[in-house]
């Protein structure tokens, strides 16, 4: 059946009383969810999956895509309003959402936060609908060496992400880097520096790091200077309303947003994790507004989160279109669909053309529910910010230690959080940046992986890096990137416009 | 999940602290959750049988199971974490061979050495490995795979889900009794980068299991021309059983085989409770039809049997490891 045929047939499925109450639900499961620090949408996928096999697999499908999305865009509410990152996707959204709620434009923020995730999420969606039989064809050119290319560069682009001088970035990448490097090494099984300390065999926990960095050593920097956490806050609905100059500051922003999002989620290369940083670092490059980011411009918090909500529903391309799922989430998903007794692959769309449509159609649904239900919401989470700030700051320290603990169940993740704030904290005084830490601590590995992957796959020779032409054309843009950045900037708005 | 079930239990945390100093009480045992660990990661081919068996084993029980995954070092930490509780009946865990047998003689600091250290509940079933190809591959079965290997010595390149994974440690068995040298590639994200690695012509051929390859056989993407068992194996009824084929003695197929395990020392009415339920579960007709759609071999065995046969694979790994070593690959 043709697409178009496909997609009405899909909404008839979708609109089911049972489907959309599916909808409903994981789209809110998955809000609240992001928004708790530490659990994330795969801990609630997990949670909701016994209860999903009473039901028809796709109501269960419908329900798991529900949290993923859902959680992509709670994740960054406590990001924005109090620096509290709730998954390793929002890091990035602390930077000029957290500024921006301290200007005090937090609705603002959250509005164009729900905004932009309806535009990733629906146009990722479009995505899927028309190009899942060219991204698949596409996923098969890129291979071990041509994804060295791809992260290393990443690596190398992204150290500048914070602005700053070279070793403001390169410094904490480094030390994201070495951290990395503690824990099972994932080719050869060998444990690195655990010093006897089993639990270190995962590595460390990266949520904990990432909650450390931002969250913990915000809290010790306001607590050191005793700053008043945030201009009084209003209300009116006028200034949780974003104004019609950030409105359009954050098209351009959203519109690049969706192509990375897109792109990084359907690759199975690069985590779907880096999207929003990938989305702020293009921000940086060719945004008129560039100057303003770090300080709170709206750019910062659009076009990462449009990025980071396509790139969720651009990752389940894989195992939508060839049965093969990359992550976690997307394997418990394949996961609930065997239970059913349904093999996912390549045929899937061709023989539950009704579980393929019914769940493209119900994400369409599944993005218009979230925004109706976030944006009412902004006043309720925006008016929390009127807390006191001695009662406001323990609340956060006592969240941040649940959602460090919930990841693993572990002591050892609630003890990082003070390490790595103090960390975070000495990194701040001395005009370090903490996002390419994060970005070295989750790329680190991935490099050094698909280094010794192309290497086995050649038997040591090198020239592998360089044979294939994708690799060719991808070590091309990454030098583009990293040179011309200097040389053709597109102009800037002055900085006293 | 875990959150939630933490609160429930500090909630009921006072009447808990004195049914805890009791010694478990057979006759009402469960008394409350039962954590089923799971060694690996979310999602992926021993969740659906993990969910499956607790699923079905709930009703037996009349009680509830919260399977947790626990994962690192090759299946170790979860499996560790199993074999050190308190043995109340309470922890039980998923294992499989590579993990209970291999692991030990490889890694040091475990909390079990033999299959003696802990106490073997249930064989859930036992996962042949499987050889496929590319669809448009030239090499058309077994047979001239094998002439292919012998022809090119380290050229011909086999994709795994992962460094002395099962798959990984049969395709070296074969090297082993064949005298073959083929470049065995591990794919550390699990079997989806080896499928696309076959599928992307990076390697040859790819080891693996059912279920990451039956959709895109099913798809004529695939073929699936060994299977290292004896005997058919009825999801690909096409594929040859090594294990029949001379040269190859059943030492040389490891199949990937799965048990539920618990700490060694449950009291005796609370062990009879899970070896028995166990076995029903998994001699029951829904299991049977699940195993039937997920290409898995059932083999039901009691504790006694899965502790013969994971000592008959001892002999197997450490010869296979003096031969890894011997040829550092």
């Amino acid at each position: 059946m043709s697409s178009f045929d496909g997609l009405m047939h899909g909404f008839a499925i979708a609109c089911t009383m049972q489907n959309l109450i599916a909808a409903f639900l994981g789209a809110l499961a998955g809000t609240l969810v992001g928004v708790l620090p530490g659990l994330g949408p795969l801990g609630g996928i997990a949670l909701i999956l016994p209860i999903t096999y009473s039901f028809d697999p796709t109501t269960g499908l419908i329900a798991m895509a529900g949290i993923f999305y859902g959680a992509m865009y709670g994740g960054s509410t406590t990001a924005i309003l109090i620096n509290v990152p709730g998954e390793v996707a929002s890091a990035i959204t602390c930077l000029d959402g957290y500024q921006l709620t301290r200007k005090g434009r937090a609705g603002a923020a959250l509005t164009i936060v729900a905004a932009g995730s309806f535009v990733g999420g629906t146009a990722s969606v479009l995505g899927i609908m028309l190009l899942s039989p060219a991204v698949s064809r596409a996923a098969l050119m890129f291979g071990p060496p041509e994804y060295f290319a791809m992260l290393l560069g990443g690596l190398l682009i992204f150290s500048r992400i914070s602005g700053g001088t070279l070793a403001a970035g390169l410094f904490p990448m480094t030390i994201g880097l070495l951290l990395a490097t503690v824990g099972q090494e994932a080719v050869t099984g060998e444990q690195r520096f655990i010093f006897g300390i089993n639990e270190l065999s995962p590595g460390f926990t990266l949520v904990a790091v990432v909650i450390g960095l931002f969250a913990v050593a915000e809290i010790m920097h306001l607590v050191a200077t005793k700053e008043d956490h945030i201009a009084p806050v209003s209300i009116k609905l006028r200034d949780l309303m974003p104004t019609k100059e950030e409105w359009r500051r954050s098209f351009w922003p959203m519109g690049r947003g969706t192509l990375v999002g897109f792109v990084m989620g359907a690759l199975p290369g690069p985590p779907s994790s880096m999207s929003s940083f990938a989305s702020y670092r293009l921000e940086q490059a060719v945004s008129k507004y560039r100057h303003e980011l770090g300080t709170g411009a709206i750019e910062g918090v659009a076009g990462p989160e449009t990025a980071n909500n396509a790139a969720a529903t651009a990752t389940l391309i894989p195992l939508l279109a060839m049965g093969i799922p990359f992550g976690a989430i997307t394997a418990l998903m394949m996961s609930s669909l065997m239970i059913h007794g349904i093999t996912p692959g390549p045929l899937l769309m061709v023989n539950y053309p009704d579980l393929f449509w019914g769940l493209i159609a119900s994400m369409y649904i599944g993005n218009v529910m979230l925004v109706i239900l976030n944006v009412p919401l902004v006043g309720v989470w925006v008016s929390l910010l009127r807390v006191p700030q001695y009662i406001f700051l323990p609340m956060i320290v006592l969240l941040t230690i649940i959602g460090a603990y919930s990841v693993n169940n572990s002591m050892l993740d609630v003890w990082l959080l003070p390490l790595i704030g103090c960390v975070g904290f000495i990194l701040n005084k001395l005009d370090f940046r903490m996002a390419p830490m994060v970005i070295g601590l989750v790329l680190g590995p991935l490099v050094e992986k698909h280094l010794r992957e192309s290497l086995i796959l050649s038997g040591g020779d090198i020239s592998t890096f360089w044979s294939s032409s994708v690799a060719v054309v991808t070590w091309i843009v990454v030098l583009l990137v990293l040179f011309l950045g200097y040389l053709v900037r597109p102009k800037e708005v002055a900085a006293d416009d | 999940m875990k959150n939630f079930t933490r609160r429930q239990i500090a909630l009921g945390g006072g009447a808990l602290a004195g049914g805890l100093l009791l010694p478990a009480h057979a006759d009402n045992y469960p008394q409350r959750d039962i954590t089923f660990v799971n060694p690996w990661s979310a999602g992926g081919s021993t969740d659906a049988i993990v969910r499956q068996y607790s699923k079905l084993m709930e009703k037996v029980l009349a009680g509830n199971i919260n399977v947790e995954n626990r994962t690192g070092g090759s299946g170790t930490i979860g499996v560790g974490s199993v074999v050190r509780a308190k043995p109340d009946g309470y922890t039980i865990g998923y294992a499989g061979n590579s993990t209970l047998v291999y692991q030990p003689m490889v890694m040091k600091g475990l909390a079990w050495s033999k299959p003696e250290d802990l106490q073997p509940l249930v064989k859930l079933n036992s996962m042949p490995t499987l050889l496929a190809v590319r669809a448009d591959s030239p090499v058309k079965d077994w047979a001239d795979f094998l002439k292919d290997v012998q022809a090119k010595p380290n050229q011909v390149r086999v994709g795994v889900a992962g460094l002395r994974t099962s798959a990984d440690l049969e395709m070296q068995q074969i090297n082993m009794a064949a005298r073959t040298k083929m470049r065995i590639v591990p794919f550390t994200g699990g079997s989806g980068e080896s499928v696309l690695a076959l599928l992307g012509g990076r390697v040859e051929a790819m080891a693996g299991y059912t279920d990451g390859l039956r959709g895109h056989v099913q798809a004529n993407a695939m073929r699936v021309i060994a299977v290292f068992q004896k005997g058919r194996y009825e999801p690909f009824p096409d594929a040859t059983p090594v294990g029949d084929q001379s040269g190859f003695t059943s030492a040389t197929l490891l199949p990937a085989c799965n048990y539920v395990i618990g700490p060694k020392g449950m009291p005796k009415e609370v062990l009879d409770k899970l070896v028995n339920g166990s076995r029903q579960v998994v001699t029951s007709d829904e299991f049977k039809a699940f195993a039937q759609r997920a290409g898995l071999v059932l083999d039901p065995m009691g504790p006694n049997e899965v502790r013969a046969e994971l000592q008959r694979v001892v002999g197997t790994y450490e010869t296979l490891i003096k031969y890894l070593n011997a040829n550092k690959s």
